[in-house]
């Protein structure tokens, strides 16, 4: 079992103030893990992603949406409505003690609030601006409306996922969100980097198309090779069997390279003796001829459970996995002993298993938090961070400001 | 003239990379200036996306060059021993190291995380295995494909109702580790810069992956589902789909999310009198008649192409895009406008334009993104100007079998 009890923390110290959306949500996420204190600014009615799906069962309420509770996790929240001119104060103020401001209005919506880059770095002149949105903050598209399948249709990624006889799909969640949130969040390691050695702040401009188009050499093949990319359902474009095969019990991802087809016919020891013709030794022929091959392969693979079948191969060198379901996965021994998730309790919620950190440091993990509930720390924050005075706060929730 | 986006000049890093996600961290690092410094050996240790693809040249593989832009070469036999002490050497002139082999290979070479560590301990090291270190499963191998089945993510990237799964030909487990390697790694020497103390990062590819699946993994735990494929449907948004434009393989995604756009969205289709169509008043309603709904998209976006579906869309408001191919994105008007692309004219495989990053800095300039050195390009200056060694050394070690 892994040690999930005092893990280095990596950049404690560091403060964000997630004005996020869930489009930005897993940045600031990323930047708890990493040890930041990072404080979700909420709008007093709570974050939009709080009315947000999948919710807790008998919660659908600003307390129940799940992706809220993850997306947040380990966050603090505060509530301020920063449309108000004593609201855009107190957020200068949090800027003034903060390092990273994260966000992902529209452009221009921060400046036509008085709340502009420049303005501030008035307040605090090292700061690291991170803006995500759907195609950045300048351009021809700059202004156009986002959600995630737009991000993963304009990225590239859209239309080359799923099976060719059907309509592009989409996966699953908000992974165009995600993936420019990492990105986001590599731009900030860059920002504090030059902050610490150069001495000045940093405005990172995150696209989501841009953070698409990275994906799967769709761009590059076509700009290198001419080559368009197309659906293929799971079929790898270069390799056969390189696919997903039917079990008894589910289906198995196998990837046989040329090294491993050898050792595949030596496992299979009843296998078509027409497969032992050495011309097969060629990836790219089996990739010709795949619907031959993966008809062969799949006689084979139905004869067993999909985590034997994967247990066999494994143990032969040849990378197959089974195709989990995401319970099937949270069940997995191996990822149980690596304490991937943890129970945590959550006020609302409950006790429930929660990921943790994915990543270790010196062989530790650092396990999950709950997400706060909206408005959790505004007391600790603006009474005991700020100094306010209890008749400050109370004008400032008079106003609708908190 | 603002600063460069150099930002890492100075610090350096040893790169035991192969395929996809190691190297690619590699190149995202050397893109912002750090010196990444490949080693390889034709003794065994190639990259094995040198050999992908048709080309004999072993620095001519086009994907090769893609994931190693501006990485530098260092040709050396870690199996020979004085090949693994030169870079226990170098680690002393290094502030990290990278690495995407399998758990423990280093380690049996005398590289370990301590071995390296006795004449550097301010050393980070971030490693990218795909099972972890630990764990009965950590000697599986393991491929961004395969990796996406086991956590859950290919069984849900389908459209809903089918009798089998569907998946992805891509390897996103890949595109997670490449951006998360140089995020941790630029995190952890912040770290040990401000502790004085080396770092050891593991990042297990299938838990980077399982962390875009999180929401799903609570759906699971909290309510005791097992959550089902949703393909294009969203709970939140009707229509909201990938609908079939003019043209062959022609297709815009569209989606509504709220009364205001549904408004909008009838307008631009030339329906109004929808607005007032009570299977559609409000999005419960909507999403109740969704197959309605989408006979009606699908009817207006046919007639037409991606690109007109998404700029009537757009320019009433609602989000729609062109579900792009490889063509579309480098004639991308927003991408060129970022200044997206950066261009080769000369290189081994011919003319070609690459994406850069998913981010830029503005007021800062952008530098041109380089070529890998050819493999073994940097040997000299390695261990003459960083080593002190002299050139009669090194020839004798070029021609004893440790430079290759």
């Amino acid at each position: 079992m892994i040690d999930t009890t005092n893990a280095t923390s990596l950049l404690s110290g560091y403060r964000v103030l997630d004005l996020s959306s869930s489009m930005g949500a897993f940045c600031g996420k990323f930047l708890r893990d990493l040890g930041m204190d990072v404080i979700k600014v909420e709008p007093p009615r709570g974050d939009a992603c709080r009315t947000e799906p999948p919710f807790a069962k008998g919660h659908a309420n600003r307390e129940g949406s799940l992706r809220f509770a993850y997306l947040n996790a380990g966050k603090r929240s505060v509530t301020l409505d920063i449309t108000k001119d004593i609201g855009r104060k107190l957020l200068l103020d949090l800027v003034a003690h903060a390092d990273v401001v994260l966000e992902t209005f529209e452009p221009g919506y921060l400046a036509a609030h008085n709340l502009s880059y420049d303005a501030l770095l008035d307040k605090q002149s090292k700061l690291i601006l991170v803006s995500l949105t759907g195609f950045g903050q300048d351009g021809p598209y700059a202004h156009y409306k986002t959600t995630d399948i737009v991000g993963n249709a304009m990225g590239g990624l859209l239309f080359i996922s799923g099976d060719p006889s059907m309509t592009p799909c989409n996966p699953p969640e908000t992974q165009s969100y995600y993936y420019a949130s990492l990105f986001a969040s590599y731009g900030v390691m860059l920002a504090l980097w030059q902050r610490e050695t150069r001495g000045i702040g940093a405005w990172i401009d995150t696209s989501i198309q841009a953070s698409m188009a990275l994906h799967e050499h769709v761009a590059f093949n076509y700009s290198a090779e001419g080559r368009v990319m197309k659906r293929a359902g799971s079929q790898h474009q270069h390799n056969a069997p390189a696919n997903l095969f039917q079990c008894k019990n589910g289906w198995i991802a196998l990837f046989v390279s040329q090294n491993h087809w050898p050792i595949l016919l030596k496992v299979w020891d009843d296998h078509d003796p027409a497969l032992d013709d050495p011309k097969w030794l060629n990836s790219n022929l089996r990739r010709q001829h795949a619907d031959y091959i993966n008809a062969r392969v799949t006689s084979f693979t139905m004869r067993y459970l999909k985590e034997d079948f994967a247990e066999m191969m494994q143990k032969n060198g040849i990378p197959g996995l089974p195709v989990n379901s995401p319970s099937d996965f949270m069940k997995d021994p191996h990822i149980e002993a690596r304490g991937f998730f943890s129970p945590v309790t959550h006020p609302v919620l409950g006790t429930f298993q929660q990921p943790g950190n994915c990543f270790m440091v010196d062989g530790k993990r650092t396990g999950p938090s709950p997400a706060p509930l909206l408005g959790q720390h505004n007391d600790e924050v603006y009474r005991g961070e700020l100094g306010l005075s209890t008749d400050e706060l109370t004008t400032l929730a008079a106003e609708g400001a908190i | 003239m603002g600063p460069t986006n150099d930002i890492l000049t100075g610090v350096r890093i040893l790169a035991f990379t192969t395929g996809y996600a190691g190297p690619f961290a590699g190149r995202l690092l050397a893109s912002y200036g750090a010196e990444v410094i490949k080693v390889e050996s034709k003794k065994g240790g190639l990259d094995t996306f040198r050999h992908y693809g048709q080309h004999q040249d072993i620095d001519a593989a086009p994907r090769f060059i893609e994931c190693n832009l501006g990485v530098r070469s260092l040709a050396l036999n870690l199996k020979h021993p004085i090949g693994a002490r030169l870079i226990r050497e170098l680690a002393g002139k290094s502030d990290a190291v990278l690495q995407n082999f399998r758990p423990r290979v280093l380690d049996k070479l005398g590289l370990g995380d301590e071995d390296l560590r006795k004449s550097n301990p301010k050393l980070v090291i971030v490693k990218l295995p795909g099972f972890g270190t630990e764990g009965p499963k950590s000697s599986y191998g393991t491929w961004g494909f395969n990796l996406t089945a086991f956590s859950g993510i290919t069984y849900l990237w389908n459209h809903p109702e089918q009798d089998r799964p569907i998946g992805s030909q891509g390897v996103y487990p890949d595109h997670l580790g490449f951006v998360m390697g140089p995020t941790m790694m630029v995190a952890a020497l912040l770290h040990s810069r401000r502790s004085g103390k080396g770092v050891t990062i593991d990042i297990a590819q299938i838990e980077g992956t399982a962390a875009v699946l999180g929401t799903t993994y609570l759906e699971s735990s909290v309510n005791g589902d097992d959550p089902k494929p949703k393909g294009n449907h969203y709970a939140r948004a009707a229509p909201h789909g990938c609908y079939r434009c003019q043209g062959e393989e022609r297709w815009c995604v569209i989606s509504v999310r709220d009364d205001a756009e549904w408004r909008s969205f009838c307008r631009v289709i030339g329906r109004e009198e929808l607005v007032s169509d009570r299977r559609f008043a409000n999005l419960a309603a909507r999403l109740a008649h969704r197959s309605d709904l989408d006979a009606i998209v699908q009817q207006w976006t046919q007639a037409q192409t991606a690109e007109t579906v998404m700029t009537k869309c757009q320019s009433a408001g609602v989000p729609a895009g062109v579900v792009q191919t490889g063509a579309d994105l480098l004639k991308d008007a927003q991408l060129r406008h970022r200044n997206y692309f950066s261009p080769f004219t000369d290189s081994l495989i011919g003319p070609f334009e690459i994406p850069r990053s998913g981010f830029l800095f503005r007021r800062m300039n952008e530098e041109p993104l380089k070529l890998p050195n050819r493999f073994g390009a940097d040997n000299e200056r390695i261990l003459g100007e960083l080593l002190g060694y002299d050139k009669a050394t090194i020839e004798q070690w070029r021609k004893g079998e440790v430079l290759t």
